[in-house]
């Protein structure tokens, strides 16, 4: 039996001890096998070869242009109202806090999944609000599906329960990263977070050294 | 693709944000309880007068705190809107539900000898009161807390029941009727002096924080695309010690100035 004293103690101690818990194990996020916080790509995926369009108009080869850097391929719409922003504003955010020879080596590219409303103009407003380097590329449907398969990312498609001109796309969520050897070796599902990234570019910049 | 989903009480749902008006029931029913509880009380224990421009002052920014958009804003959306619901509950909710109910109130709620008289007693003591406010502050503002707690209602409406609670706590040793002992006026103003400075941890990790500390926040959809979970973080924190430190200020002033009046008073009388 323990006296109120006691029991005030022990409820302190218990208290005390939770709060720790919560504090140390908040982000324990799992590292995976390469030692990476993004999920593995088993095996790895070459970039493909195909021709998009930048956001001056111009011609954009994803293999070529992405040559000796890491790539960041991220599909998904201007009009998103949710995980499009928070990705790229993310990523704008973590970049911002990298060291320049860093960053230098990193792209984010983002392409549409719409590109019946994505403009090119749109497209270069939305994604330049983010961050000036950051790259917006639009296609044809069927060149953004063929990206898509060669990424190995379920195809997007317009949401059925939606209509007018105010549709959805539904889209898949994660980023995938290509090193530097172009090769498209991580998927970051959404979810993950800056500090996540902070710990992972580096290393992806660093892989084949 | 839905845009808004019934609630009780307002949680994060991860849907984007639109400002169209929902209605949380919980939340009114809660405020209907309040009053129903307030009235009750009053004529129960017989007041003589009752408080009403501190009961309706409570009610109406408990109201504004809970409800739509600032009780979904800072529910699902943005940390710094959390952080404003926090200060309005602690610092102008929980004395503002104290002063609803008049001293004569208090006696008969808490008779002396009871109980509920001898723990009213002992919360008016400073360390008493820095224990459990500053205990509730730190507790309910941990990420793993915070991000467990506010994608379930029950969760969410248990943070902002803490914070009621730890807003009545805090002012409970200065406002406390005489029955209950008081602190000196130089007690009240080292206290409330104390009060200001374990907040200054949880927002200063939210102003320098590398990274945004809230993975709720962090990934909520935007309200605005020009506000980062960054930039809100970092607001958050600001809002917390600069906003959140004027109203005991404030305070003190106040009870500086009228104290040494009144004692002036009795030395010259």
């Amino acid at each position: 039996m323990i006296d109120a004293p006691g029991r005030v103690r022990q409820a302190w101690r218990c208290g005390g001890l939770l709060v720790l818990l919560a504090a140390c194990g908040a982000d324990a996020t799992p590292l995976s096998p390469a030692g990476f916080r993004g999920v593995d790509l088993a095996p790895p995926l070459p970039v493909p070869e195909l021709l998009f369009t930048d956001t001056d108009g111009e011609p954009w080869s994803l293999a070529t242009e992405t040559a000796d850097r890491v790539a960041l391929f991220f599909f998904g719409y201007t009009n998103c109202p949710d995980i499009c922003p928070v990705h790229l504003a993310n990523l704008a955010a973590v970049l911002d806090r990298m060291p320049d020879d860093l960053r230098r080596q990193v792209m984010v590219v983002f392409i549409t999944t719409d590109p019946a409303r994505d403009s090119v103009p749109r497209l270069r407003a939305w994604v330049k609000q983010f961050d000036r380097q950051f790259v917006g590329l639009t296609a044809s449907d069927s060149v953004i599906f063929a990206a898509e398969l060669a990424m190995g990312i379920p195809r997007a498609f317009r949401d059925s329960s939606t209509a007018g001109s105010e549709y959805l796309v539904q889209h898949a969520g994660q980023v995938v990263a290509a090193t530097r050897d172009g090769m498209i070796r991580v998927a970051y599902p959404f979810g993950t977070r800056q500090r996540d990234w902070a710990h992972d570019l580096p290393l992806l910049v660093a892989h084949g050294d | 693709m839905a845009t808004s989903t019934f609630q009780w009480w307002c949680a994060a749902t991860g849907l984007p944000w639109n400002w169209q008006w929902q209605w949380y029931p919980g939340i009114h029913i809660a405020l209907l309880a309040l009053a129903g509880g307030w009235w009750w009380l009053g004529t129960a224990h017989r007041w003589s007068h009752r408080p009403w421009g501190w009961f309706a002052a409570a009610w109406l920014i408990l109201l504004a705190t809970l409800d739509w958009p600032l009780g979904k804003l800072g529910a699902g959306y943005l940390a710094s809107a959390h952080t404003l619901q926090f200060l309005l509950l602690t610092l102008l909710v929980g004395p503002a539900l104290l002063k609803a109910i008049p001293a004569e109130g208090w006696a008969r709620l808490a008779p002396e000898g009871s109980r509920l008289h001898r723990l009213l007693r002992f919360q008016t003591r400073a360390l008493a009161g820095l224990l459990v406010y500053n205990g509730i502050v730190i507790a309910t503002h941990l990420p793993a807390v915070v991000d467990g707690a506010m994608t379930s209602q029950l969760g969410s409406a248990l943070i902002d029941g803490a914070w009621l609670l730890g807003g009545m706590v805090l002012w409970w040793p200065i406002l406390a009727p005489p029955a209950f002992r008081r602190l000196t006026m130089f007690g009240k103003i080292g206290y409330l002096f104390g009060v200001t400075i374990l907040p200054t941890i949880p927002a200063m990790m939210m102003v320098f924080s590398d990274w945004p500390l809230y993975r709720l926040y962090e990934l909520a959809p935007r309200v605005w695309i020009g506000l980062s979970a960054n930039a809100d973080v970092q607001l958050a924190g600001l809002i917390m010690k600069v906003i959140g430190d004027l109203p005991l200020w404030i305070a003190t002033a106040v009870i500086f100035f009228t104290e040494s009046k009144q004692e002036q008073h009795r030395d010259g009388g």
